[in-house]
């Protein structure tokens, strides 16, 4: 026998341990938890993946449904983005407002192109005005029926429209006003159809049909805009608005839109309306009969149809947390019970209340975060396959993903607080005796 | 220098409706290097002494110092950094983890003192080395006989250096040839300078023992010679403490 090692003297008074001995034990404690912990998930295998497969569902649905929600409202800002700030928008409805109103505004009149020139002669602080309208068309090449292209949005609209909008000319040139006012047979079209008729020419000069009746011959080509809600931007064509209104129809209402100067939007909106309650001949006591919407004005409705979808995410949030909970909770309540015995032994040589808490947390937080990380992974391809299969939108927001492997996490700590408190407050002699 | 010191030590069990005492009035006092037995039959309160001492219960009343410190109000904490630090214990069952190494057995307590991985290696080592089972490091508990988890479990109990060793019939689970084995350990260890405290109910073991106490419902009624307690030689009694004994045994008749 020798006991070379054991004859040195472990380098510390009996009485005291220092701090530095402190954080050393800290940690030696809580690798052991972890080691314990993963011991007792791996030598229960079956228990513990139902557990973590029940969390990982729970967060895979609330997930899902946050980032559908989170992609949604990023798609919606971008649209939003392309009206852009400055740009009030002239309407016979108030946008974002759906319900009672309805009829309210159904029986306005429509804003014509009367309003638009009240607006070009009268109003002062304007940018640009760009009266527009659209309509859904088949657009296709005369004489080759079998290439046409349905649901083509069409726009009439005049030159102050590039102003206001995000649209960008590729090339050629864009409706000018002397189009409007000859009514000429130019059109401008978006990268979809430039695609479909003109894979390998030049568009310029060619001929388009544009529904039953009209033609129209290519002035210039628009940029690739990409797809918002799923659906296609650059499936588009614009003509001169006069020539729309004498093919579709003169008594359809406009869009206005007005872009106002940088920090002047206020005062637009102001001279707006009032420049056309003028027009309009309303008296002091009536209600206006036409809307001036902005991009934020928007934003706030759908802000609005957001918080609805929040909510119900956050009911679901938390009945799912509490059901992984006890799942949790009842795991490790069974692994308390099963390790009485090793409590006893621990507590016996040294391990303090606060060792054996550690130690049961861990476990808990272990499996939870195991629970949330799947949970998230599946979530994640969830939101990617409703964002292949259907029109809805869904982003991975990395807030989202942070959030629910801490979350899960915490909520661990909370359900595996109580059987840990109870495996802590065992009493040494009990826990030993235990069979 | 006194190790323990106990003074007037009562454990009175409350179980709602009746108090039990366990201990009544301990006067025990033992010195660093002692080898002292604690005999007595179920009931004569020796596991509970052994408890208090080994400090994982405190006492109901009296006194209680170990290595010159008042051990008896001490916090839940702080009595399990003194069994840590001073006591090694070694159990009629083993106590082992089983799930753990021999050596990562021998280590934990090692653990709790925050020694390095390294140190927590080559300390448990040595334990192992000590104790003869150099080449059983890596057997978990279910590979070991009876006779091998033992001397696990003592070389655990030495691992911390600790002032006591206080061993709760180490040989109750063993077969004879066996826990002659582990009582020629503990002599061995007490050769080495150790203190040894051995809970036992039998006589045999107690007599070779250098000094024995012997415990009678939850009195000290011998003191002495190992040989002389536990043939129960009535030079060995203290006459002092039959007094007391029989007074107290009136005492809970006339109650």
């Amino acid at each position: 026998m020798t006991e070379s090692a054991l004859s040195i003297p472990l380098a510390m008074k009996p009485r005291d341990l220092g701090f530095f001995r402190k954080v050393l034990r800290f940690f030696a404690e809580l690798r052991e938890a972890i080691v314990q912990a993963a011991i007792s998930i791996a030598s229960h295998k079956l228990r513990a993946a139902l557990t973590i497969t029940g969390i990982s569902i729970g967060i895979m649905t609330v997930i899902t449904i946050f980032m559908v929600e989170s992609g949604m409202q990023a798609s919606f800002a971008r649209q939003l983005n392309s009206l852009g700030p400055n740009t009030l928008y002239v309407h016979k409805w108030k946008w974002g407002v759906g319900g009672n109103d309805w009829w309210k505004y159904k029986n306005r009149p429509v804003v014509t192109q009367l309003d638009w020139r009240a607006l070009q002669k009268n109003a002062t602080w304007p940018v640009a005005i760009a009266p527009s309208t659209n309509t859904t068309a088949v657009v296709g090449i005369p004489g080759q029926g079998d290439k046409d292209l349905k649901s083509v949005n069409v726009v009439g609209t005049t030159e102050a429209f590039l102003d206001a909008g995000s649209w960008q000319l590729k090339r050629g040139r864009f409706i000018s006003d002397l189009d409007h006012e000859l009514g000429t047979d130019a059109c401008v079209i978006g990268a979809d159809l430039e695609d479909a008729f003109f894979k390998n020419g030049d568009p310029l000069g060619q001929a388009l049909k544009v529904g039953p009746m009209a033609r129209c011959t290519v002035v210039g080509t628009l940029m690739r805009k990409g797809n918002a809600f799923g659906q296609s931007q650059d499936l588009r064509l614009v003509m001169p608005l006069s020539s729309f209104l004498r093919s579709f129809g003169s008594k359809r209402g406009l869009v206005i839109a007005v872009v106002a100067p940088a920090g002047k939007v206020m005062e637009t909106e102001d001279e707006i309306i009032s420049v056309l309650r003028n027009s309009r001949r309303l008296g002091p006591e009536q209600e206006d009969t036409f809307s001036v919407n902005r991009q934020d004005k928007i934003l706030q409705g759908f802000n609005q149809m957001m918080m609805a979808t929040n909510v119900v995410g956050i009911l679901v949030g938390i009945i799912t947390a509490i059901v992984a909970g006890i799942g949790i909770m009842n795991i490790l309540l069974v692994s308390v019970k099963e390790r009485t015995r090793e409590i006893g032994i621990r507590r016996a040589l040294g391990a303090r209340r606060m060792t054996i808490l550690m130690q049961f947390l861990c476990e808990a937080i272990m499996v939870a975060a195991v629970g949330g990380a799947l949970g998230i992974a599946l979530g994640a391809g969830g939101a990617a396959l409703i964002d292949i299969l259907s029109p809805m939108p869904a982003a991975i927001d990395p807030r989202v993903v942070v959030g629910g492997v801490v979350g899960s996490a915490v909520l661990g700590a909370i359900f595996g607080l109580w059987p840990a408190l109870t495996a802590a407050f065992l009493h040494p002699i009990e826990a030993l005796r235990y069979e | 220098m006194a190790l323990i010191e106990l003074e007037h030590i009562v454990k009175t069990y409350d179980l709602g409706l009746s108090k039990v005492p366990a201990l009544r009035d301990i006067h025990l006092q033992i010195d660093r290097g002692e080898f002292v037995a604690i005999v007595g039959q179920s009931g004569s309160g020796k596991s509970t002494l052994m408890n208090i001492i080994g400090c994982l219960d405190v006492p109901t009343a009296g006194r209680y110092r170990l290595s010159g410190r008042d051990v008896s109000e001490l916090s839940d904490d702080e009595l399990a950094d003194v069994r840590n630090l001073e006591i090694g214990f070694v159990f009629q069952s083993f106590q082992l983890m089983p799930r753990a190494s021999a050596l990562e057995n021998v280590e934990l307590p090692l653990i709790y003192r925050g020694v390095s991985k390294k140190e927590r290696r080559a300390r448990a080592q040595g334990a192992l080395d000590l104790v003869g089972l150099a080449d059983r490091m890596t057997h978990k508990p279910a590979e070991l006989s009876g006779g091998q988890r033992q001397r696990v479990a003592i070389a655990r109990a030495l691992v911390t250096q600790p002032s006591l060793l206080l061993a709760d019939e180490p040989t109750g689970n063993l077969d004879s040839k066996t826990g002659e084995e582990i009582v020629g350990l503990f002599h061995d260890l007490h050769g080495r300078k150790n203190t040894i405290v051995l809970v036992t109910h039998e006589p045999k073991l107690a007599a070779r023992c250098p000094r024995a106490v012997r415990l009678v419902d939850g009195l000290v009624i011998a003191d002495g010679p190992g040989v002389k307690v536990a043939m129960g030689n009535a030079e060995a009694l203290g006459a002092e403490a039959v007094a007391q004994l029989l007074a107290a045994q009136a005492a809970t008749v006339q109650r």
